[in-house]
């Protein structure tokens, strides 16, 4: 066992390298050998047709779009959406966590609403808004730019998907806090909303964090979902089924390894704001 | 070297703090009925330093947080002193968790004054000043985990100083230190207090500690809490613990206190 351990150690970053270079090369050999050998591109393309379509990110497709536009448009959705879930839901869990009678009167209420998967808002969310734009909301009918492409249905799915990982992890979190900070604060002369702010809120910093990466994560995986129902005309998951189609699976697959690397990012994005901002973490004394 | 405070200030009586048959009872989640303190007597002069001394778990927590309005009694007559108030000039310094774990050492001194309003610049320099005074002005943007125990708890004696408190309760603060740290923080106290004259309420199950800092020690019984001893401390500051005076005295304590545990 011992041995394993020191063995294990001496591989230095080989595994990693293994991980990252040597098994995605192995992988995409076989996918091209295969779809070359089974040579049906509209169901199964081979990776050269794959890789150089990701090489063109700015070839319009069918008119809607080239897979740029769209990844942008709906990372746009996401974080505007992601954006109201996480001040909305990081408030109310506060507010709930810390006035015991707000947290009784909703916690019910959120435990129904929770588990619904937000796509079923969707239906009901373009009923209420129609296909309303982010600027027709101001008044403007076309601002010609991306906005003209945010529909409020859209919004209000993702803060739904985004909403209840950060109001539930928030809530834990200022539940978590303990009392001796409250002691704390309260005999060094904190006021209601001073405790609010510089102790509930750092306290349950770290749990928030977790709260707002897990949200972000669904509200990616949500936009994705939502702009591939009918009545979508934009966004990655539009143009992705769209292509589909119309047999253009190279683009299909091309969008998909885009969604992948996107969610990955956003993830990794958010571990490192964790690690940098809560360095306390775990190491309460 | 400081006599007795009452004499210190002849005819200097301010009251700090007066309890009149002070009671608590808490319910445990079994439903038993817990005794926590009963008919607690205490009257406190401005300026004194009080120790008080009793087996861990015997309620001296209890009586501290009612002092400190964090609960609030039963039964009987809690009074502050003039001028003092909760949340104002009564300081706490805990054992554990002292200390915000998210904010620097010298964020955590200025806490009480940034919730005072007071603008950053002057809070920072008032702050950094106390740190020095603590020692640690070298690690002023420290975080509490990137601290030994005994740099902690300097810490939060200057966080609980910055206030200007009238009054500082300290529940077992060096508690969880090793020996040589406990002593060399009981010293600081001490300069600390012979220097400002901050009426100080300490609790303690070490006999030695309460001994080496109190003007006067305070026996608590366990279940229910009670005072059932007090012990004026006629000592020089600070103070020999070879001397035949201190060895008698902790003596007689051990005994109060044993035979409280019969």
């Amino acid at each position: 066992m011992r041995k394993e351990e020191l063995s294990n150690k001496d591989l230095g970053n080989w595994p990693k390298l293994i991980g990252w270079i040597a098994v995605p090369i192995i992988l995409l050999a076989i996918w091209q050998m295969a779809a070359v050998h089974l040579n049906q591109p509209w169901i199964f393309p081979p990776v050269t047709r794959v890789i150089e379509q990701l090489a063109h990110p700015l070839r319009e497709h069918y008119a809607s779009g080239s897979l740029l536009s769209n990844t942008v448009i709906s990372l746009l959705r996401v974080l505007l959406g992601f954006s109201l879930a996480a001040i909305a839901g990081v408030t109310l869990g506060i507010v709930m966590g810390s006035i015991r009678i707000v947290g009784d009167a909703i916690e019910p209420i959120v435990e129904v609403l929770r588990p619904l998967c937000p796509i079923a808002w969707l239906p009901f969310a373009i009923a209420v808004f129609k296909l309303k734009t982010l600027p027709q909301l101001v008044g403007v009918k076309y601002s010609h730019t991306i906005f003209d492409q945010v529909q409020l249905g859209m919004i209000f799915v993702i803060f739904v998907g985004g909403f209840f990982p950060v109001v539930t992890n928030t809530l834990d979190g200022v539940l978590g806090v303990r009392r001796n900070y409250l002691l704390l604060a309260r005999t060094l002369g904190a006021t209601r909303r001073q405790t609010f702010l510089y102790v509930y809120l750092p306290a349950s910093m770290p749990m928030i964090l977790t709260g707002l990466r897990q949200g972000l994560g669904l509200c990616w995986f949500v936009i994705i979902a939502a702009e591939m129902m009918t009545g979508s005309d934009s966004g990655i998951g539009y143009l992705l089924m769209y292509a589909s189609d119309n047999s253009a699976m190279d683009i299909v697959i091309a969008a998909m390894l885009i969604i992948g690397v996107i969610g990955a990012l956003l993830n990794f994005t958010m571990r490192r704001i964790m690690l940098r901002t809560v360095r306390w973490k775990g190491k309460e004394v | 070297m400081k006599p007795d405070e009452a004499k210190k200030h002849p005819g200097d009586n301010l009251l700090a703090l007066d309890l009149r048959g002070v009671s608590k009872t808490f319910y445990s989640t079994t439903g038993a009925k817990v005794r926590a303190l009963e008919d607690v007597n205490l009257v406190i002069q401005e300026g004194e330093f009080i120790t008080l001394v009793g087996a861990t778990g015997c309620g001296k927590t209890t009586l501290l947080n009612l002092i400190a309005g964090l609960d609030t009694p039963d039964d009987g007559y809690l009074r502050l002193g003039d001028g003092l108030r909760f949340g104002d000039n009564v300081a706490y310094v805990f054992q554990h968790y002292t200390l915000f774990p998210w904010r620097s050492t010298i964020n955590n001194v200025s806490f009480g004054l940034q919730m005072r309003g007071i603008p950053r610049k002057e809070r920072k320099s008032r702050a950094f000043e106390l740190l020095s005074k603590a020692g640690l002005s070298g690690f002023k943007n420290a975080y509490p985990h990137e601290l030994s125990g005994g740099m902690r708890q300097r810490a939060a004696i200057a966080q609980a100083l910055a206030i200007q408190p009238k009054l500082l309760l300290m529940d077992e603060p060096f508690g969880a230190v090793d020996d040589s740290t406990r002593r060399e923080l009981q010293q600081m106290l001490t300069e600390l207090w012979q220097e400002h004259h901050t009426t100080i309420l300490f609790v303690t199950h070490n006999i030695d500690e309460a001994i080496v800092l109190g003007g006067r020690v305070l026996v608590f019984s366990e279940r229910p809490g009670k005072i059932v001893r007090e012990f004026n401390v006629d000592l020089p500051r600070p103070r020999n613990r070879m001397t035949k005076e201190f060895t008698n005295l902790f003596i007689q304590i051990r005994q109060a206190l044993s035979g409280q545990l019969d």
